[in-house]
């Protein structure tokens, strides 16, 4: 059973730092007492994942990875302690950086100070790692230490949405996204510093795999005969995706629905991670999922019901065999999918593993070739129907 | 065809027409139109074969007589050849052995399969009598000039010397210009050819690679050559014991067929079944043959029958049984085994050499032949790691340099998995490093894939055996990179805490914004949790550090031990025929496992069973200790004891074979593991 983990959205710089200079403080009391210090990090993987559905997102359990200072350990305490003084400054500055600006940084840093050159960084996954290891250890987001990635999918569409952003002076800025035109609005990194508002009813949000895809319907006119929020993925979904999710459903509280492939990649690796976050990001699942999210399909009887062309997964497509093997594992080692609450989910798991069938989310369009609004139609009417999981 | 396939189906064969006779033709006139089947299909090949013909030669004949070879090779660029991109050649090939009888000179230069190898069963290099002839053909076709012979044998005051030239149709040696003359030698033969070709001395069918390998696997050998644009170079050799000539053994019978076995048995008339099953071949005894009977329930009777007496039938039978009769492995009588000793001494020969392992198989049967594999792996010290190594193929000790891609050694190397041995390797490729391997296959019976002898046929057996060998010596080879790895591991520990643990210190101080005397209490803190992990580091490095010396050591004394023997050998050469009761066996014991007997080997047991022959001295040789077979010296680079073995004398730049080093290096640096001595404790 999961202990209850409370979103911890808004922590505010000063605890981040307060918390990592204790950190320093303690090693370097240890040291001063000959004490190996321990460095201790929340471990994420799947072995240390827990879920339950009145939470909804994947939870780390109580598994630490400890670091003691020794003769192995000493180099990758070193970077670590290194990194952390440059991210501190961030943080103390206000500066912002991205983890591949960091690596550059660390390599300045190492360039002027001969004696740091022990800890160069060979290539960014490096300096990357490092990174990882700080924020699991004082379980602080990757953005709550002023790190932040680039903004990469959830192109969102709507005629009845209002963003208001807090920018970090304290400004506001407002978006109403149907003055954008064609333009899509572009989620941030850090979606807690945005607002939500709808200026009329909105009646569900479409989150779509391909942001093709959800660019075809919205310049089909989807957005304008329905009361909605279409957002691209945009393959798996970045941070920004997952906690723009996040803000919609806690925010306006509207029925949300994922539609893309049918097959075991999209199942566990694009629709999990958007509804329950991922086992690699324990600690940052509770602002970055939302679980409320449904799976409008492709769902398997879609298949003989619209007679969409379905393919058989190639087995020598070495990364196709990895999801059909990934999808085994999940079925007997993910706590989402062995929870009875998900156990629709699991069923189309069990069904793309036993029958070996794809069928991807464009296939709607073959249903009626000459009709540009028959994928709307079919979505719209399995939402309408409850024809989802 | 042959004529009598022609006659024999004559009903089918349009008869020939009138006016046009069937002729034959001398051997002779057949090899002289087919050059090219015999390794002369090109002017480079020419070259090379013709040098490998003489070499060939000169070293079975020295073997052959027990001589120590001492070989010269010279090439010499006489001017501009007729054919395009080719040179008029000298080459003379020069040897101490025994010389050739007068009357055999003209048969030796001069007529095709005039040899005295042939169907003999034993590993001599040479087999049909072909090369040397076919060298003399090329030599009269491109410059009309005759081979000049000097030859001496031991009874002959004067040498001989003459020129020989081919009489193609009637496949004779014709010799003119005869002459007796002083050379100052007590005995030997020297060969002068005057021909066009191109000496192409590097790359893999390169005349040094040629030579590279020839060093290798003759260390008794002494070898000086001058080519052109190298100049002149020697390797000595560096054991003074020739191998032993293998005898002609009675055949395996494992290694027959049927029909082999029927017509083997005919040829024994009336002796009696069990007399010629037990004379007529090895590793068949009286109890052998009594168990034989017993377990194929064939009639006792039989075995006093006389052989002509007993019907096909019966040997058919008598052939199932024995095949179905586990026997022992040939003999090693009949092959030649360079030994892993000898191997170890010579690979040094090959130039900067950082360590090598060495493997010597037990004889076994590969395709109803007694066959031996022996290999050895050597890396080049500094070499660079993205190359293929260097591969050294030998059938019979000869050096194989063509049609690499076909050879049974190279399908061996290949299906091996090098990674687990340390070594990269792209998939179904060779492995690559800074590595030489040299795998020869003796046999008497080598089954070649084309008549020049280039590569050898690659059947499952004979493949799998080479594999068995390459993975020996890889595990050898394995154990000391691992050995290497762990120092260099270790050290790479002491040095992080070097250099890590104040950067550590510093940082934690700037981001508490401490005082700088919780900075120094720290900093003495820190030096107590470290120096306890650095000395146990320390403690695994000297230990790993001692294990590699105490394997060089070893390996050291061995050697010497090697070389001592190898002396006292050459001063009592004299058969003693107490030293030939207490001989071992020697081709049962696996060189790993002379290693374990060191004590019983130099305290000979007498075994009832041990039969008196001449092989004692070679088993007296193979009981001693086992050299340790995985080294390294104990600077990279330095050859010890053994003299430089590439004297450039005239040469204005070293042969670029050896030089020619493959890229990689292995994953762990070697270079690492000479720990600075002030680390250690």
């Amino acid at each position: 059973m999961a202990s209850i983990h409370k979103p911890r959205v808004g922590r505010v710089n000063a605890d981040i730092l307060k918390q990592c200079l204790s950190v320093c403080d303690g090693m370097l009391t240890d040291l001063e007492k000959a004490r190996r210090p321990v460095l201790k990090a929340t471990k994420c993987s799947l072995d240390n994942s827990l879920y339950d559905h009145r939470l909804g997102y994947l939870t780390p359990g109580d598994k630490k990875v400890s670091t003691e200072l020794n003769v192995s350990s000493v180099k990758k305490m070193s970077r670590a302690i290194f990194m952390l003084e440059v991210l501190l400054r961030n943080l103390e500055t206000g500066s912002v950086n991205t983890k591949r600006e960091l690596y550059y940084i660390s390599k300045g840093e190492i360039k002027h100070n001969p004696l740091l050159k022990a800890l160069d960084f060979g290539d960014q996954d490096e300096s990357d790692e490092v990174i990882d290891f700080i924020c699991e250890m004082i379980e602080a987001y990757r953005e709550e230490m002023n790190c932040f990635a680039n903004d990469r999918g959830g192109q969102t569409y709507s005629q009845q949405l209002v963003v208001t952003e807090t920018m970090p002076d304290g400004t506001q800025a407002v978006i109403d996204l149907s003055q954008l035109g064609t333009s899509p609005f572009q989620p941030k990194n850090r979606p807690q510093n945005l607002t939500l508002k709808a200026k009329k009813k909105i009646d569900f949000g479409l989150i779509i795999e391909s942001e093709g895809t959800a660019n075809t319907l919205v310049a089909n006119g989807f957005t304008k005969r329905h009361n909605s929020i279409v957002i691209g993925a945009g393959g798996v979904p970045s941070n920004a995706v997952r906690g723009w999710a996040k803000r919609i459903q806690d925010q306006l509280k509207i029925p949300l629905f994922f539609y893309g492939d049918l097959d075991a990649y999209t199942i566990q690796n694009i629709y999990r991670t958007l509804k329950a976050g991922s086992a690699s990001s324990l600690i940052r699942n509770s602002d970055f999922s939302a679980p409320e999210v449904r799976f409008l399909g492709v769902l398997p009887e879609d298949i003989t019901k619209y007679d969409l062309n379905d393919y058989a997964v190639n087995d020598k497509d070495p990364s196709e065999a990895r999801s059909l093997k990934k999808a085994k594992d999940a079925l007997q080692n993910d706590p989402f999918f062995k929870d009875k609450k998900n156990r629709g989910l699991a069923e189309i798991l069990e069904w793309l593993a036993k029958n070996k069938r794809r069928c991807e989310q464009q296939s709607y369009y073959a249903v009626a070739p000459r009709d540009p609004q028959m994928a709307e139609k079919i979505i719209v009417e399995k939402i309408k129907r409850g024809n989802f999981v | 065809m042959t004529k009598k396939s022609s006659k024999s189906n004559a009903d089918e064969t349009p008869k020939p027409r009138a006016g046009k006779k069937i002729t034959s033709s001398s051997t002779a006139e057949y090899f002289s139109k087919n050059l090219q089947q015999v390794g002369f299909s090109s002017p480079t090949k020419a070259v090379l074969t013709t040098v490998k013909e003489a070499v060939d030669n000169s070293l079975d004949a020295c073997e052959d007589h027990g001589i120590l070879p001492e070989i010269n090779i010279s090439i010499e660029k006489l001017g501009p050849g007729t054919m395009k991109n080719t040179d008029k050649l000298r080459i003379i090939v020069d040897d101490n052995g025994p010389g050739i009888p007068d009357e055999d000179i003209s048969k030796v230069f001069g007529e095709y399969l005039a040899s005295s190898k042939f169907g003999r069963g034993r590993c001599s290099r040479g087999q049909q009598g072909i090369g040397i002839s076919a060298a003399t053909t090329w030599a009269l076709q491109t410059t009309a000039t005759p081979v000049r012979v000097i030859s001496k044998t031991k009874d002959q005051r004067k040498a001989v010397s003459c020129s020989v030239e081919v009489d193609l149709k009637n496949n004779k040696g014709l010799t003119r210009d005869r002459q007796t003359i002083d050379w100052n030698r007590p005995h030997g033969t020297s060969v002068e050819f005057i021909m066009e070709g191109r000496c192409q001395l590097n790359g893999e069918a390169g005349l040094l690679s040629y030579l590279r390998g020839n060093v290798l696997v003759n260390p008794h050998m002494t070898l000086n050559y001058t080519l052109p644009e190298v100049g002149s170079a020697t390797y000595e050799r560096v054991t003074k014991e020739v191998p032993h000539v293998p005898e002609p053994i009675e055949p395996h019978p494992h290694t027959m067929k049927l029909g082999e076995f029927m017509a083997h048995g005919r040829l024994f008339g009336r002796t009696k079944l069990q007399t010629w099953l037990k004379t007529g071949f090895s590793r068949m005894s009286d109890n052998v043959i009594k168990d034989m009977w017993k377990a194929q329930k064939l009639p006792m009777a039989l075995l006093s029958k006389g052989v002509e007496s007993v019907s096909d039938e019966q040997l058919k039978a008598i052939y199932a049984a024995v095949h179905a009769t586990t026997l022992m492995a040939p003999s090693t009588q009949s092959v030649i085994s360079i030994g892993e000793d000898a191997m170890s001494l010579s690979v040094e020969r090959l130039g900067e050499i950082d360590f090598f392992a060495v493997a010597t198989r037990k004889p076994t049967i590969c395709d109803f032949k007694p066959i031996q594999v022996e290999i050895a792996i050597a890396r080049i010290h500094g070499g660079e790691s993205d190359e293929p190594v260097q591969v050294l193929r030998f059938a019979n000790r000869v050096p194989l340099q063509f049609d690499k891609a076909a050879c049974a050694i190279v399908k061996a190397i290949t299906t091996v998995n090098w990674r687990a041995y340390g070594l990269r390797q792209p998939k179904d490729s060779l492995p690559t490093g800074p590595y030489i391997l040299a795998i020869s296959v003796v046999s008497p019976f080598i089954k070649f894939k084309n008549a020049s002898k280039e590569t050898i046929d690659a059947s499952d057996e004979l493949v799998e055996e080479i594999r068995r060998a390459i993975m020996q010596a890889g595990q050898r080879l394995a154990r000391h990179l691992s050995r290497e790895n762990k120092a260099a591991d270790l050290e790479e520990k002491i040095q992080h805490i070097e250099k890590f643990g104040p950067v550590l210190v510093d940082t934690l101080v700037r981001i508490t914004k401490s005082a700088e005397k919780r900075k120094e209490a720290a900093y003495a803190g820190l030096k107590k949790i470290l120096g306890r992990d650095t000395d146990v580091a320390q403690n695994k490095l000297a230990s790993a550090e001692t294990k590699l010396d105490e394997a060089n050591t070893a390996r050291k004394k061995r050697l010497k031990a090697f070389r001592d023997e190898d002396s006292a050998l050459d001063a009592m050469r004299a058969p003693n025929p107490e030293d030939v009761e207490t001989s071992l066996e020697d081709d049962e014991i696996d060189a790993e496992e002379i290693a374990v007997s060191k004590k019983s080997a130099k305290e000979p047991k007498k075994s009832p069973k041990s039969p008196k022959s001449p092989q004692s001295k070679k088993s007296a040789k193979a009981a001693k200790p086992s050299i340790l077979s995985v080294f390294a010296p104990e600077k990279p680079g330095k050859k010890g004891k053994f003299k430089e073995p590439v004297k450039v004398v005239k040469a204005s730049k070293p042969p670029k074979t050896a030089s020619k080093k493959p890229t990689a290096k292995p994953a762990k640096a070697p270079a690492k593991k000479t720990k600075p001595a002030a680390n250690k404790k």
